[in-house]
């Protein structure tokens, strides 16, 4: 199985880059398998493909940590989280009291306390980037725009000096700086 | 103090990418530990920045799979035997080696427009393409096979000469007239990574044939070139089609050929609006499904006139394909010395044509065009 392993290994540090042959490959190879399952659970089509794409969020934030893609099998990974988001939603709903960990078996008590810190981290980062977004509305233009092409577009700052009308992008850069700055005092103001 | 910039945030950023020498570094160090207020607001720099850098990359994500999603779903109500397991194509080489620090580019094309600066993250860029690599190989064997396939086949059956060094970039090109002379992406030629070292077109026979440079715009996308050898005809007759004299209209109905994989592959849409990406009104912006290796690929309206070429697709959520107008291969054409070497049709033979008489008719004058890189 070594060949395979290395393969994950690959699969999740493109992944982590944000590549999407990778992406999709992942994809393809595991979606209908929580589809399939979620919808024996009482869900519906639209929810295995809210779930199965949060838990996908979740893996690439995960990702990124290079100790974790050393240990991560993609598949049981994606399972085990998609099963731990349904559960919590399912909860939430008050549709059914449902133990959080049914499976004895491949999910024993450690591991699911694993996963749900993992989820907690990611709800938590969640909030923290849609606090960022809120701090990002107030800024008036040009700022928004800029700050949205360089972080959210990945726009180059040559191509920002190019469509927001600078000289060069040096002038770009510094417009970029007065904005993080007005963003700062916004963001740290909203946190008190 | 010496540190090279008094910008905070331009500090901020340098540290987050490593990019500080070592003596700035290590008087950052010493400032932080010494001014509690400047260490505040350092810090509040780098965390903003941080949150703000991978905020952005989370969102590339998520548009990404909803992109994806959409995708698979349309594939699986389209055709029952969709494959469920994505290959790594060869194409994906390019696409690895260019995305690796950048989510945008990750997504469907590498526009040369819509490409991310690389250097922004440099250090992560080299760490991906590395990693990738091993899955590369299994590729590059089977590519090798191949190439060797084809090359035995040519000397017994062919008299054209099949390069044997790597490809390293695909696109397509299509004729501009009979003697030779043909149009393709300049971004096909040229990004990034630099030059390949030869140009060779495969046309639909499986010919290959060595081609040179002979002007570009880098601006626009365009690239003019010339098939070396002497005498060489791309077909029997005159060129199929003609090209567009004016921009074409809004909804316009266009199809194209090109070459996503050794085969040559057929798509259409319509013209979804007048100018290009960016509001760029040397292009124009279209629905229609395309691939890697697509890249120059001529756009046709249902008259046979050729409306320009292909250059680019959007990335993550939206699905937009973009083409420069052919407007800019005649600009490109009227700077050239010899002009007059290079005789563009009259008219288009197969505007009464039904759509297979044409794809037919336009086979031999359409051509992957690759370059290779020893």
């Amino acid at each position: 199985m070594q060949s395979q392993f290395n393969i994950e290994q690959q699969l999740l540090a493109a992944l982590a880059a944000g590549d999407r042959a990778a992406t999709e490959q992942i994809y393809s190879q595991n979606y209908h398998i929580i589809s399939g399952w979620l919808q024996k659970n009482g869900g519906t089509s639209a929810d295995a493909a809210d779930l199965f794409q949060e838990a996908m969020v979740v893996l690439f934030g995960k990702a990124q940590d290079e100790e974790f893609r050393l240990t991560c099998s993609i598949g049981t990974y994606l399972f085990a989280i998609s099963k731990h988001l349904w559960y919590k939603k399912l909860q939430k709903q008050h549709r059914e009291p449902v133990p959080l960990h049914e499976n004895k078996g491949d999910d024993d008590e450690d591991t699911g306390i694993a996963y749900e810190d993992d989820i907690n981290t990611h709800k938590e980062r969640e909030a923290h980037y849609e606090q960022l977004d809120a701090a990002l509305d107030q800024l008036g233009e040009p700022c928004r725009s800029i700050l949205r092409a360089y972080y959210h577009h990945d726009k180059s700052m040559q191509e920002i000096a190019a469509s927001f009308g600078y000289t060069n992008p040096e002038n770009a850069k510094t417009q970029k700086y007065k904005c993080l700055a007005r963003l700062r005092k916004i963001f740290y103001a909203g946190m008190d | 103090m010496s540190l090279s910039t008094n910008n905070i945030w331009e500090l901020a950023e340098m540290y987050l990418a490593g990019s500080l020498s070592q003596e700035s570094f290590t008087q950052l160090k010493a400032r932080l530990a010494t001014d509690s207020a400047f260490a505040t607001e350092f810090y509040e720099a780098t965390d903003l920045i941080r949150s703000a850098t991978d905020s952005g990359k989370h969102k590339r994500f998520k548009n990404m799979l909803r992109d994806i999603h959409r995708e698979q779903e349309k594939k699986e109500t389209g055709s029952k035997k969709a494959t469920k397991h994505v290959i790594f194509t060869p194409e994906f080489w390019r696409t690895a080696s260019i995305a690796a620090g950048v989510a945008i580019l990750t997504s469907t094309i590498t526009i040369w427009s819509l490409k991310p600066s690389m250097r922004k993250n440099e250090s992560r860029y080299n760490m991906i393409s590395r990693e990738v690599k091993g899955l590369q190989i299994a590729q590059a064997q089977q590519l090798q096979k191949q190439q060797q396939l084809e090359k035995n086949l040519d000397t017994k059956t062919r008299k054209g000469f099949a390069p044997t060094s790597d490809v390293m970039r695909t696109g397509t090109g299509f004729a501009l007239s009979n003697n030779g002379y043909f149009v393709t992406a300049y971004h096909v030629l040229h990004d990034e990574n630099g030059y390949g070292d030869s140009v060779y077109i495969q046309n639909h026979d499986g010919q290959y044939f060595k081609a040179s440079l002979v002007t570009f715009n880098a601006e626009t996308d365009v690239a003019i070139m010339k098939v070396e050898k002497s005498g060489f005809r791309f077909g029997k007759g005159d060129l199929p089609y003609s090209f567009a004299p004016a921009k074409a209209a809004l909804g316009s109905h266009i199809f194209t050929l090109g070459y996503p994989t050794e085969d040559i592959s057929y798509s259409e849409g319509y013209i979804s609006a007048r100018n290009g990406y960016d509001g760029n009104g040397m292009q124009y912006t279209l629905e229609l499904p395309v691939g890697y290796g697509e890249s120059g690929s001529p756009l046709i309206d249902s008259k046979g006139n050729v409306l320009g070429l292909l250059t680019a697709v959007g990335s993550q959520a939206e699905e937009k394909t973009y083409a420069v107008s052919a407007k800019a291969i005649m600009e490109l054409l009227h700077k050239l010395p010899d002009e007059k070497s290079i005789k563009l049709p009259k008219a288009s033979h197969i505007g009464r044509m039904n759509r297979e008489q044409q794809i037919s008719k336009m086979e031999a004058y359409t051509f992957a065009v690759k370059v290779y890189k020893k």
